[in-house]
């Protein structure tokens, strides 16, 4: 099958620092996490992709096209759906009118048409309600999924979500999860988070990035795994160095080398995540 | 019609649906449909015309009427979906407008306070649209540009639907200004601003398929002033740059730049390196 997004040797830098450091990577259909802590290139690589950024070096095909090019960064906006890290919104602007303004930006100009695809993305994010509240009437998690709404907006083939579950309550994250995975059965999704337990309850596949490279590239399962036999869980403080934190129970949970007195445990996605990063910080 | 033991006979039902039903006896059925559920199954439902129905209905109840600009656009013949993005610029808020305002006010007291004072509102008047301009568009100015940049409007198509909406408003708000000028001033000489404007609103889009978009502006406004300026000091004649054959010239150059922005317009586009 045909990879939704290529990317080689992919190079971009902001004064002397290497945000992406030749990177290489395919995306296909389905819902595809990236992971990494601040700064690891993740909202760069996904601006690239969404054409909002230029790189300095390298290829990218994405949906078929080349973003390099004007004719293929047109074409690739017509078939994408981009939710950006900070999306900005026009206070004065209604909910409706918000996403009336980006559904003319996505050429759709048949007033009834539109109208009823506004009417349909407000329906998927739990908006339709608030059609007519001005934006800056709205709580923070409304406005993120206001910003995913754009996104879905003219069903988009390749949908880019960064950070989408950002000032959402558990309750709407549920539902993000739900329309996020129904969303992936059909085309390509991409979304950074820090969220650990939204790429284990719905990415079919996870990359974990770093200083603008690639650390883990597999399932969620197979993160969870690197950290197997690493975890694990004792009544009594380990010793400073160590990765640790106290559970709800009282017991410690460490992740590297098991303390005398603690029994392993069941390693997660957040463990497997935490164990790569930090080898990573510690080398630096 | 609407008792509980009544329902709708055959015949009767058989001409609702046939359409040939007179329009009297037609409300009176879908009154007594509304209330008896045993006759409505007998009425076949289209799902998908109800539901694409509901859909239309729900669409124009939630979308408020457009603001009066975008209506007087749209009654001037501007297609809606146009009509909105014009309207909805961002250089064109209130503040910038009265910016606008006052420095013409002020350029036109200097008309009436000093002897050559017009000169300051010929030269301050092609300044205004690429001020404007600067404001229109661009990751710093614009709070949503990341979202709109990612559409495939993004780029040329809507930085020019930006640029033509600040150049019309500031030429509308230059050209009401004009009557107030001193009588003394000739009528050629009080419009001798609006080719220069023209001029250093194409400059300022073909510069920035170079440079960004606010360094254009500063350069082509700033420039602007620096040449009238000087010229006046080299020649001691402060109105050669408002002059017939000045006039001439800018006119070349607006077509000149105006091809050059239509060749060059897709490096307008925010993910084009420069």
């Amino acid at each position: 099958m045909t990879p939704t997004v290529t990317v080689r040797g992919l190079r971009k830098r902001y004064g002397h620092t290497a945000v992406l450091d030749g990177l290489d990577i395919a995306f296909g259909a389905g819902v595809t996490g990236l992971l990494g802590p601040n700064g690891a290139g993740k909202t760069t690589l996904l601006r690239c992709l969404a054409t909002t950024l230029a790189p300095d070096a390298g290829e990218l095909r994405v949906l078929g096209l080349d973003p390099a090019t004007a004719s293929g960064r047109t074409g690739v906006r017509r078939r994408l759906g981009y939710l950006p890290q900070d999306p900005g919104f026009y206070p004065h602007f209604t909910v409706f009118e918000t996403l009336d303004y980006v559904a003319i930006l996505k050429e759709m100009t048949d007033r009834r048409e539109r109208h009823r695809e506004v009417t349909r993305v407000l329906a998927e994010v739990g908006l339709a309600d608030r059609a007519r509240t001005k934006v800056r009437k709205l709580s923070g998690g409304m406005r993120q999924r206001l910003a995913l709404a754009q996104a879905l907006l003219d069903e988009p083939d390749l949908l880019v979500l960064d950070e989408p579950t950002v000032g959402l309550d558990p309750e709407q994250r549920l539902r993000l999860r739900a329309l996020v995975s129904r969303l992936g059965e059909s085309r390509t999704v991409l979304l950074s988070t820090h969220q650990t337990e939204d790429v284990a309850a719905l990415c079919e596949r996870v990359v974990v990035m770093d200083g603008g490279r690639i650390l883990f590239d597999g399932t969620p399962a197979g993160l969870a795994a690197v950290a197997a036999g690493r975890v694990s869980l004792g009544d009594h403080r380990p010793g400073p160095g160590a990765l640790f934190w106290r559970t709800a129970d009282g017991r410690y949970r460490t992740i590297g080398d098991t303390p005398a007195d603690a029994v392993p445990a069941e390693p997660t996605v957040e463990d497997g995540y935490l164990l790569l990063v930090g080898r990573t910080q510690e080398a630096a | 019609m609407t008792t509980g033991d009544w329902h709708i006979p055959p015949g009767l039902l058989e001409r609702y649906l046939d359409g040939s039903l007179d329009p009297v006896g037609v409300m009176s059925v879908e009154a007594h449909l509304v209330r008896c559920a045993r006759c409505r199954t007998a009425v076949p439902a289209d799902g998908g015309w109800l539901a694409t129905s509901w859909e239309r209905i729900a669409a124009e109840v939630a979308a408020p009427a457009p603001p009066l600009t975008e209506r007087l656009l749209h009654g001037a013949g501007v297609p809606g979906h146009l009509a909105r993005l014009l309207a909805a610029t961002p250089a064109l808020s209130r503040a910038w407008a009265a910016a606008v305002a006052v420095a013409l006010g002020f350029a036109v007291a200097a008309a009436h306070l000093a002897g050559h004072g017009f000169l300051a509102f010929l030269t301050l008047a092609p300044v205004l649209p690429t001020a404007g301009i600067a404001l229109a568009y661009g990751r710093r100015i614009d709070p949503a540009h990341e979202t709109y940049a990612a559409t495939p409007m993004a780029g040329a198509p809507l930085l020019l639907v930006r640029s033509t909406a600040v150049l019309l408003t500031a030429l509308a708000l230059t050209a009401l200004a004009v009557p107030l000028l001193p009588a003394a001033t000739m009528p050629s000489v009080a419009w001798a601003w609006l080719l220069p404007a023209l001029t250093t609103t194409s400059g300022c889009l073909a510069l920035a398929t170079r440079v960004p978009l606010p360094l254009a502006a500063v350069a082509l406004g700033g420039g602007w002033v620096a040449v009238v300026t000087g010229v006046g000091a080299v020649t001691g004649d402060r109105t050669l740059p408002f002059r017939p054959g000045a006039q001439v010239l800018y006119g070349c150059a607006v077509a000149l730049l105006t091809l050059v922005l239509y060749v060059r317009r897709h490096r307008l586009d925010p993910a084009e390196p420069r």
